[in-house]
């Protein structure tokens, strides 16, 4: 079946190939002087196809990066004259003391938002990897989150954990007989609900891919198992969640990378408060650089980012391999 | 189908099913919510939050047609549209480029553009900001699609690359031995042939467009350029305490571009955001 396949699919072309290969072949041996002067255009080419998109990738991605290095150390208000003071403004930094909040409200979330999406990604998608029927349409159903916008995302759950006009939480919460609670103006509550509506938007992403390296785990190795009377327990503990530990390895990675750098929900839904208790790194480099205008102190914070989610990345790496080579 | 299934009894199955159907109701209850809330009249709304609508009431669709939505929609699709032209226009000769050109610094070349990926954009929005800003960009559509090309292009020509090198060489050879130029294959063999990979790009990279937030709200602050997201979160401030009904049919007006999309072609939206996400 595989063969009739493959031939149909190649069959316009085989004509064409076959010429061509027997002409490849004469012009290697006889024609290589021809060559010699086609070398210098042919050296040429490549760089007119991806010329375009270098220069594009590097003045959008390259040059920004090491400018904002070089601002950060220069004190510079968006006008006036840009005044070299060192590393006053790693210095300042680190002494502003919402910013040391806003490092640790992100460590909180990084912590909570990955340990959500690691566990609940990963057993959704065992549960997934397990089930006959129905796995598309609820594949299709769980993604539905990350394809909408965090802001038409931060403005449901605004209306939705409302008191007056009362959303429908509070609504529910009436209900029950229970006390309502105004989640997102109570310090308490309010970093809580920004890390689950981080990982709610995006668990589904990274259930997808566990879900789809649990399908890529070798069917000779689960089978040889079962023949072996190893029980589905074991077979999952033992045999699939050890075959694709590079897998969550590098999920680790992703999430961690990506937590690191949380903004829009933060940033929209809460504003960062009440008071501090949902700032972040991002959410306060962007007012500290859009809001008060501080383009240096900002841009020591844009470099502190950067080097902060490489070393992260590193270090995950690091323990991730050394885990993984003593698993296998 | 895989053979673990076999380890299971079928009430376990069963079990397993039922679970996973209350979570993915969870997840889209949400936006059942919002959809169903902004048929409501205002008696309905008035009533308590979970209830159905008892009619289905159009008026608040006609009160958010009347705003500036409108405006936004434009801005959106046309930031969407030059985007994905510049992604495509630039990414697929690069790709070309890197796996079908006998090419000395392909990997090299390659590396420096998955090295992009690592770089967040956060920590380049500040020269952004200043260079746009010199250069008069500022509140024109170029300062939303400059940064995301920019930014898409290394998932972009990494997807490309992928595609192109599985296109095997015998069938540019014959084109290339009759003198046809690399232009001419790429255009008339290489490229046609990966329609299916260009349609993943523009797919899973309109939902980013559309969706995008931060460099939005900061290179557009006149009012008449902004894009859906931003002037989402600006009129729902504005109207969000006191007209809900609106609030929600605007909502549900600004989700309806990539949930048809989604609806239509969600094998390519979640191929390509995973494959995406995995590269980064």
């Amino acid at each position: 079946m595989c063969n009739n396949k493959g031939s149909r699919i190649h069959f316009p072309a085989t004509n064409g190939r076959f010429r061509g290969r027997v002409c490849s072949r004469d012009i290697q041996t006889g024609g290589q002087t021809e060559l010699k002067t086609k070398k210098s255009k042919k050296k040429i080419a490549p760089w007119l196809f991806s010329g375009p998109a270098l220069l594009a990738y590097t003045s959008v991605v390259i040059v920004p990066i090491i400018c904002s290095l070089g601002f950060s150390f220069y004190d510079y208000s968006g006008v006036g004259k840009r005044v070299f003071n060192g590393i006053n403004n790693y210095v300042r930094m680190f002494r502003d003391d919402t910013f040391l909040i806003a490092i640790k409200n992100n460590l909180l979330l990084m912590a909570g938002s990955t340990a959500i999406q690691m566990v609940l990604g990963l057993v959704l998608a065992i549960l997934l990897s397990n089930i006959r029927k129905f796995t598309n349409v609820l594949r299709v159903a769980y993604f539905v989150p990350c394809i909408i916008s965090s802001a038409a995302i931060c403005q449901i759950f605004s209306k939705m954990f409302s008191i007056v006009p009362e959303g429908v939480i509070p609504a529910l919460m009436r209900l029950g007989g229970m006390e309502q609670i105004a989640f997102l103006s109570d310090s308490k509550w309010a970093l809580a609900i920004v890390i689950i509506l981080d990982a709610y938007k995006y668990v589904s992403m990274h259930m997808i891919i566990f879900y789809s390296a649990l399908m890529d785990v070798d069917e000779s190795v689960v089978e040889a198992a079962i023949v072996d009377g190893c029980g589905w327990w074991k077979l999952h503990t033992k045999i699939k969640i050890p075959m694709i530990m590079n897998i969550i390895v590098m999920e680790l990675v992703l999430l961690i990378n990506g937590t690191l750098k949380a903004f829009d929900i933060s940033y929209i839904l809460t504003k960062g408060g009440p008071g501090t208790t949902t700032e972040l790194v991002v959410t306060y480099m962007y007012k500290t650089s859009f809001g008060m205008a501080k383009f240096g102190v900002g841009s020591a914070m844009a470099v502190f980012l950067a080097v902060e989610s490489l070393a992260a990345v590193g270090i995950v790496r690091y323990i991730g391999n050394k885990l993984q080579r003593r698993y296998t | 189908m895989s053979s673990s299934l076999l380890t299971m009894r079928k009430p376990v199955r069963v079990l397993f099913f039922v679970v996973l159907l209350a979570v993915a109701l969870v997840q889209i209850y949400p936006f059942f919510w919002v959809i169903t809330s902004s048929f409501k009249t205002d008696a309905d709304l008035a009533k308590a939050a979970y209830l159905l609508p008892s009619k289905i009431y159009m008026g608040h669709y006609q009160q958010a047609l009347q705003s500036d939505l409108m405006r936004y929609f434009f801005n959106s699709f046309s930031v969407a549209v030059g985007v994905l032209v510049s992604l495509i226009a630039l990414g697929a000769p690069a790709g070309y480029a890197l796996s079908k050109m006998r090419f000395h610094y392909a990997e090299k070349v390659m590396t420096f553009f998955l090295l992009g990926m690592m770089i967040p954009s956060f920590a380049c929005l500040i020269p952004m900001f200043q260079f746009y800003n010199a250069l008069g960009l500022r509140n024109t559509y170029w300062a939303l699609i400059i940064p995301q090309v920019g930014f898409g292009l290394p998932v972009c020509i990494f997807l490309y690359k992928n595609f192109m090198s599985r296109i095997p060489d015998s069938l540019t050879d014959a084109a290339a031995i009759d003198g046809a130029s690399h232009w001419y294959i790429f255009m008339n063999i290489i490229f046609p042939m990966s329609k299916n990979i260009t349609v993943t790009i523009l797919t899973f990279n309109f939902v980013y467009v559309w969706n995008e937030f931060t460099y939005a709200n900061t290179f557009m602050s006149a009012g008449k350029m902004k894009t859906l997201p931003v002037g989402l979160s600006d009129f729902v401030g504005e109207m969000g305490g006191v007209d809900w009904g609106a609030t929600f049919a605007t909502i549900t007006l600004s989700m309806l571009p990539t949930l048809i999309i989604y609806a239509v072609l969600n094998k390519q939206v979640i191929e390509g955001m995973t494959a995406g996400a995995v590269k980064s």
